[in-house]
């Protein structure tokens, strides 16, 4: 008897519990027509409640004061963790009412699956990616377009990969250069001069072996590292020649294993394998930078990222940067625009995601303040990181004789994920004796179809 | 009549029971299955509204993809080595400590704590051990051991199996000691007075009265090897070049990465397939050899 009552109490509690829910919710809905039929003027006076509650979070009240919570993935490479609190506390300063709800995950690696997840189920209102990122999810048709007055604040050159059919679709915040970073008292005291052909570059090798110096530092334990450098050689030794030869590639009309150039390409791989550590498949980013700084390794093929490295290491430490020289003499100085902001095209609060961009593209401080953290150029007009950068002289010549290619052009021609990411594997495979050069360049051929997005 | 009426009852009753778990099962794991099923007749990418669908061009594919059978090729050795290595020592350090040796609680946390770590904590443990800690002692010895093992995909598996040993022999161990504290003392008394001596003892009584924790970390070790992901995430990546990379890993990069999520699928119901195969036959096989005390 008693567990009969006890039922019928349990029972009752749970039909209550479900009317209550039922009746709640229609409760709230009734309540909170009313402070949003005050509140948003344009409201018809015979909305229906659903309507009036997706006024409620219209755009147009978003920049008014109403608080609005904005959500955010954001793809970041290693130098950029930490950058979300700056932009954190600049946006609380100017619009307190917007508050950002942070998804970080590294952009190698949780980004594009978290990404391809929310293709499925709806972006978040922004997302920071990569420049390259821009062309992948642009023609899903789910991005949104940025407007010009936020486009307007930053280089022109910031556009030029980031926009499809005349429509802009990614901010550019920052850049990256990539090339061969050396050690300048290290060149000054063996009078080794900036290389700009292969022989010269030979010469400098030779020398390094010579005097025990190894001549690049290395780590090949990053598969990334290599798929990275490998881009490097491409886009001066094939995309300097062939600006379409991801489009070739893909219409059967070159290929790795007839390109002569991109062959080469391949091969300077094997020229830093074996004129580097031969722990490099055992050695991390960091180790390896250490290792560069403490002298030991005169060159190092990389980007920006190392300067975090080098500096946090050394603060003197002296280097300059100069492209990989190519066959024909005249490699250029590897740009690459790095973060971009990108905003969902169906995001519900509009006017948030502005004042977003609008504190991203209007604030100095803060972009000085980003740059000077992730040790990056500036992609916005009349803002230049404050950090020391030895090597920003390099830059500056490089960049007055033209010397600079925007990598993206072969990033987004042959994309990473699937096609430079699996390649540089196999090309690792090939340094290790695993498979041999015709076999790693066959299997780049195989892999055609993964090379677009498209 | 009155006890159809009972039994009616007595099946409502169980259908009631494992209802909750079914719907969870079903939704957690049947339908991602059929799912994947389904999707691993179509060339889709993951991300557009396109599911072409290409029949079973993707199975075909499989078994033309070099990268595919070296990833089995690296899980089959990876798994054989583990449940070897794995099953052995976790039986002698569970009959070490069986053997009323001084510290056993000591011993026994000692062995357990690593597997309370995750496992991607492990892979980095052991790539600074290999890449920084060990060859220190080179120089501190004098010696000239190669402790790169990680960066030579020669040496990789033999890395990779070590990292995961260390991680799991504890947790197995248990399983072996809690079989061997069941096994009742007066089967070894008989024993003895038939003249058994000590290995004797430990093959004639010992083995065949742990068969069936014996089934179970067979069983886990192998599923489990066969699974490997997070360990090698955080290590050796999959490399040097291909020569760590586990089904799973490849399976990720295909469907994630690679925006085949048609063709990953296709390798992840082959994986699920597998997988059921080695279990079914391992539990047969092992049941057969189970004994009741």
């Amino acid at each position: 008897m008693k567990k009969k009552l006890l039922s019928a109490i349990l029972c009752s509690a749970m039909a209550a519990s479900v009317l209550t829910g039922c009746g709640g919710s229609s409760d709230d809905g009734g309540a909170a027509s009313a402070p949003a039929e005050d509140s948003a003027p344009v409201a018809e006076e015979a909305a229906p409640a659903e309507e009036t509650a997706a006024e409620e979070e219209a755009p147009a009240a978003a920049a008014d004061g109403e608080e609005v919570t904005l959500t955010v993935l954001a793809g970041q490479s290693t130098t950029d963790a930490g950058i979300e609190d700056m932009i954190d506390e600049a946006l609380a300063a100017k619009y307190p009412n917007i508050t950002l709800e942070w998804e970080c995950t590294g952009w190698d690696g949780e980004f594009h699956p978290k990404m391809q997840q929310y293709l499925q189920s709806g972006l978040p209102d922004i997302i920071i990616g990569k420049a390259q990122d821009v062309a992948t999810y642009a023609s899903q048709g789910v991005l949104g377009e940025i407007d010009s007055t936020y486009l307007d604040r930053g280089l022109d050159a910031a556009r030029e990969n980031v926009t499809f059919d005349g429509k802009t679709y990614g901010l550019v915040y920052n850049a990256l250069y990539q090339g061969v970073y050396y050690n300048k008292a290290m060149f000054a005291e063996n009078g080794w001069s900036v290389p700009t052909t292969q022989a010269e570059l030979q010469a400098i090798v030779d020398d390094c072996n010579a005097k025990g110096i190894i001549p690049f530092a290395s780590h090949m334990v990053d598969t990334w590292s290599i798929g990275n450098v490998t881009m490097q050689f491409m886009m001066n030794d094939v995309f300097n020649n062939t600006p379409d030869w991801g489009d070739k590639f893909r219409a059967g009309e070159v290929s790795f294993s007839e390109d002569e150039a991109a062959q080469t390409a391949y091969s300077y791989n094997k020229l830093i394998f074996d004129n580097t550590y031969p722990e490099t498949f055992s050695t991390e980013q960091t180790d390896c930078d250490a290792r560069m700084v403490l002298g030991e390794a005169a060159m190092k093929v990389s980007g920006s990222w190392s300067i975090q490295n080098f500096l946090d290491i050394d603060e003197n430490f002296d280097f300059g940067i100069f492209p990989f020289p190519n066959q024909t003499g005249d490699s250029k100085l590897i740009f690459e625009p790095n973060i971009a902001i990108m905003t969902s095209a169906e995001t519900e609060h509009q006017d948030a995601v502005n004042c977003v961009l609008d504190v991203l593209s209007g604030d100095k401080d803060l972009a000085v303040e980003i740059l000077d953290f992730t040790k990056t150029a500036s992609m916005l007009k009349d803002v230049a990181p404050t950090f020391p950068n030895p090597s920003q002289t390099d830059i500056d010549e490089y960049a007055a004789k033209g010397m600079i290619v925007d990598v993206t052009l072969g990033n987004n021609q042959l994309v990473w994920g699937g096609f430079q990411e699996e390649n540089a594997a196999d090309i690792a495979a090939y340094l290790q004796g695993d498979i041999s050069f015709e076999d790693c360049l066959a299997a780049s051929d195989a892999r055609v179809s993964s090379s677009s997005v498209q | 009549m009155k006890k159809k009426t009972m039994q009616d009852k007595m099946n409502r009753q169980y259908i009631l029971l494992i209802l909750p778990g079914m719907v969870i099962f079903t939704i957690g794991v049947i339908l991602p299955l059929l799912l994947a099923f389904r999707y691993s007749v179509t060339s889709w990418d993951g991300m557009s509204v396109e599911k072409e669908f290409v029949g079973i061009s993707n199975y075909i594919n499989l078994w033309k993809d070099a990268n595919f059978r070296q990833a089995w090729w690296f899980t089959i050795k990876f798994t054989i080595a583990n449940t070897i290595v794995q099953n052995v020592f976790a039986l002698l350090f569970a009959v070490a400590l069986d053997s009323g040796i001084k510290g056993q609680k000591i011993y026994r946390t000692i062995l357990f704590i690593p597997c309370l770590v995750s496992a991607v904590i492990v892979g980095f443990v052991w790539l600074k051990l290999y890449s920084n800690v060990l060859p220190e002692l080179n120089e501190v010895f004098g010696t000239n051991i190669n402790f790169l093992l990680f960066g030579d995909g020669k040496t990789v598996l033999r890395g990779l199996v070590i990292a995961n040993n260390w991680q799991w022999i504890g947790y197995w161990m248990l399983i072996y000691l809690a079989g061997l504290q069941s096994v009742p003392s007066d089967l070894y008394e008989a024993a003895k007075v038939d003249g058994a001596n000590a290995v004797q003892r430990f093959f004639n009584v010992t083995i065949p009265m742990l068969a069936p924790a014996i089934t179970i970390c067979v069983v886990g070790i192998t599923t489990g090897s066969l699974k490997v992901y997070d360990l090698l995430v955080s290590s050796t990546g999959g490399g040097p070049g291909r020569s760590s990379t586990s089904v799973i890993q490849m399976i990720y990069a295909t469907a994630i990465s690679g925006r085949q999520y048609g063709y990953g699928s296709a390798m992840s119901v082959t994986l699920v397939f597998i997988l059921l195969l080695v279990a079914m036959i391992q539990v047969k096989g092992l049941k057969s050899k189970e004994v009741q005390s």
